[in-house]
């Protein structure tokens, strides 16, 4: 179990706000911070558009974790988007907790001058996924 | 006159109508006093057609309303959605009473110009299942059966011959029978949310049997019953301080069994084992539908975001339908059974939704269908 662990790459889909975390993930690109490949980012405009079911859906089509990254509290481009992904997401997590799914999905807030950040949350997540293993969807569809 | 918060003891005045009531006909005679006066346009009401098989009817006509008398216990059926858009009076178990007020919320249903008039509900019962156990547990022919009733814990069967036969109803669920699984670990079992609150629970004395206990919860209900007795339909008089202690004490019973139960309908499921259980207990999901189709809190109407996953190409592995409709109704379900009962793949839908909406609900303190004082939890309400 552990070897197919050390070889198992996750698939992560990440979703950034377009004014903040994608510019965090830009300026990590540009800083050449190394950060793990596993991931393939969405951009949207606002984190507050990411709406339930594009998590059901990315984790029926076989990821294995989904990071949803935005502004911070109180920077939201459109004043309080993030205020609603925030309470959206408690719920989500807890749903998700009840499918045995909780800690496949993680928020953080991310800025447009945080690229050093947006590495450590990727390398972080990334190796809390491999930890938790394949998502239970995924193995089914492997089967 | 009645105020709010009264306790009450009453009965119909037409002698017909209370004896053939369960308990003294009130509700009955109270809903043909709103018709006949011109207080609602419409009362809904379940045509009897055997005793376990009736069929809502909206009707505006008195003698259909008289003729609905009696009590239900095997046709568990929703009413809620019927009273959408029309002005009615209805009776309700506690749960109709709910979906009532969570389609208020969403303005659905016009609370003013909605009477309801709540019946206490010690759980009810699925016909098939009922059917089956009188003949193994009963030893009844169903044919025979003429009422029944749920009383101090037991189910008690009346039959043609004027017999009475009662078994406790935990022996009854430890064999299969019994209530509905929703119902077993339903709390809500006197109708507060409901404008008049009426039972047999906390009738004594002469008065056992062919009287109602009716607690007046607003406005609505002041009217409702005034309404009532000036058309001369029905006698109230106050409750004893015994009858309201007696009617609380049933009322803690059933709770405590309620709560005691939830534990045992819901057992822990491992973290890794989860998914696995939810996709064993989907996988015979046919697409069907019934089970929003009969959804009485189910506010979205045809084309909603639950339909628009409805086809087999997105569920190839896990129904995305049932995904989107446990999450979105995790703040409305009032567990009352409805998607369990009319499943032709007999999916437990209410318990899988139970297990959502129950630890989401109780995390934000949030009881669907009690009041209108608090709004769906969705609706993120920001300064």
């Amino acid at each position: 179990m552990t070897d197919l662990n050390l070889n198992f790459e996750p698939n992560i889909l990440t979703f950034c706000c377009n004014w903040c975390s994608y510019a965090g993930a830009d300026l990590a690109g540009v800083s050449r911070l190394q950060y793990p490949t596993n991931n393939r980012i969405v951009r949207v405009m606002c984190s507050s558009r990411i709406e339930p079911t594009f998590i059901l859906e990315a984790f029926k089509e076989g990821a294995d974790g989904v990071l949803i990254t935005g502004c911070h509290i109180g920077d939201c481009h459109y004043i309080e988007g993030n205020e609603h992904t925030d309470e959206r997401m408690k719920d989500m997590v807890n749903a998700l907790e009840r499918m045995g799914l909780g800690e496949r999905l993680h928020l953080e807030w991310v800025s447009a001058a945080e690229g050093k950040k947006f590495q450590e949350t990727m390398i972080n997540f990334v190796d809390k996924i491999k930890a938790l293993g394949p998502s239970p969807l995924e193995h089914k569809r492997v089967e | 006159m009645v105020k709010v918060g009264d306790m009450l003891v009453g009965y119909a005045t037409d002698e017909n109508v209370r004896s053939r009531g369960a308990s003294g006909g009130l509700v009955t005679a109270v809903l043909a006093a709103a018709l006949e006066k011109g207080l609602v346009e419409n009362v809904v009401v379940m045509k009897h057609i055997n005793e376990f098989e009736a069929v809502p009817i909206v009707t505006d006509n008195v003698e259909e309303v008289l003729a609905s008398t009696g009590s239900l216990h095997s046709v568990p059926v929703n009413l809620a959605k019927y009273a959408m858009g029309r002005k009615v009076a209805m009776p309700a178990k506690p749960c109709d009473a709910q979906a009532v007020i969570e389609q208020g919320k969403r303005g659905m249903i016009d609370l003013d110009n909605t009477y309801v008039v709540g019946l206490n509900c010690g759980g009810s019962m699925h016909p098939v299942t009922t059917k089956k156990m009188l003949v193994e547990m009963y030893d009844i022919d169903p044919e025979d059966v003429v009422g029944e009733e749920i009383e101090k814990g037991k189910l008690i069967f009346k039959t043609k011959n004027g017999e009475e036969k009662a078994i406790a109803i935990d022996e009854l669920e430890e064999a299969g029978f019994g209530r509905r699984e929703s119902c077993r670990f339903c709390t809500l079992k006197i109708p507060v949310n409901a404008d008049l609150a009426c039972g047999n629970w906390g009738v004594i004395g002469d008065m056992a049997g062919n009287a109602t206990f009716c607690q007046v919860m607003n406005e609505k209900g002041v009217k409702l019953l005034e309404n009532a007795i000036e058309a001369g339909r029905i006698e109230v008089q106050p409750a004893s301080e015994k009858a309201i202690a007696i009617r609380a004490k049933v009322n803690s019973v059933m709770e405590d069994l309620g709560s005691t139960l939830e534990k045992e309908i819901f057992p822990d499921i491992p973290d890794e084992e989860r998914m696995q259980y939810y996709m064993e207990q989907m996988e015979d999901c046919i697409d069907c539908g019934a089970c929003k189709e009969v959804c009485p809190v189910c506010a979205c109407g045809e084309d909603s975001k639950c339909t628009m996953f409805h086809s087999l190409v997105d569920n190839y592995k896990m129904s995305m339908y049932h995904m989107v409709r446990l999450l979105h109704l995790s703040d409305s379900c009032i567990a009352c059974g409805q998607c369990s009962d009319v499943c032709p793949s007999d999916i437990p839908i209410t318990l899988l939704q139970s297990r959502f909406s129950i630890p989401s609900q109780r995390r934000r303190n949030y009881q669907p269908g009690i009041n209108l004082d608090t709004p769906p939890f969705f609706e993120v309400i920001l300064k």
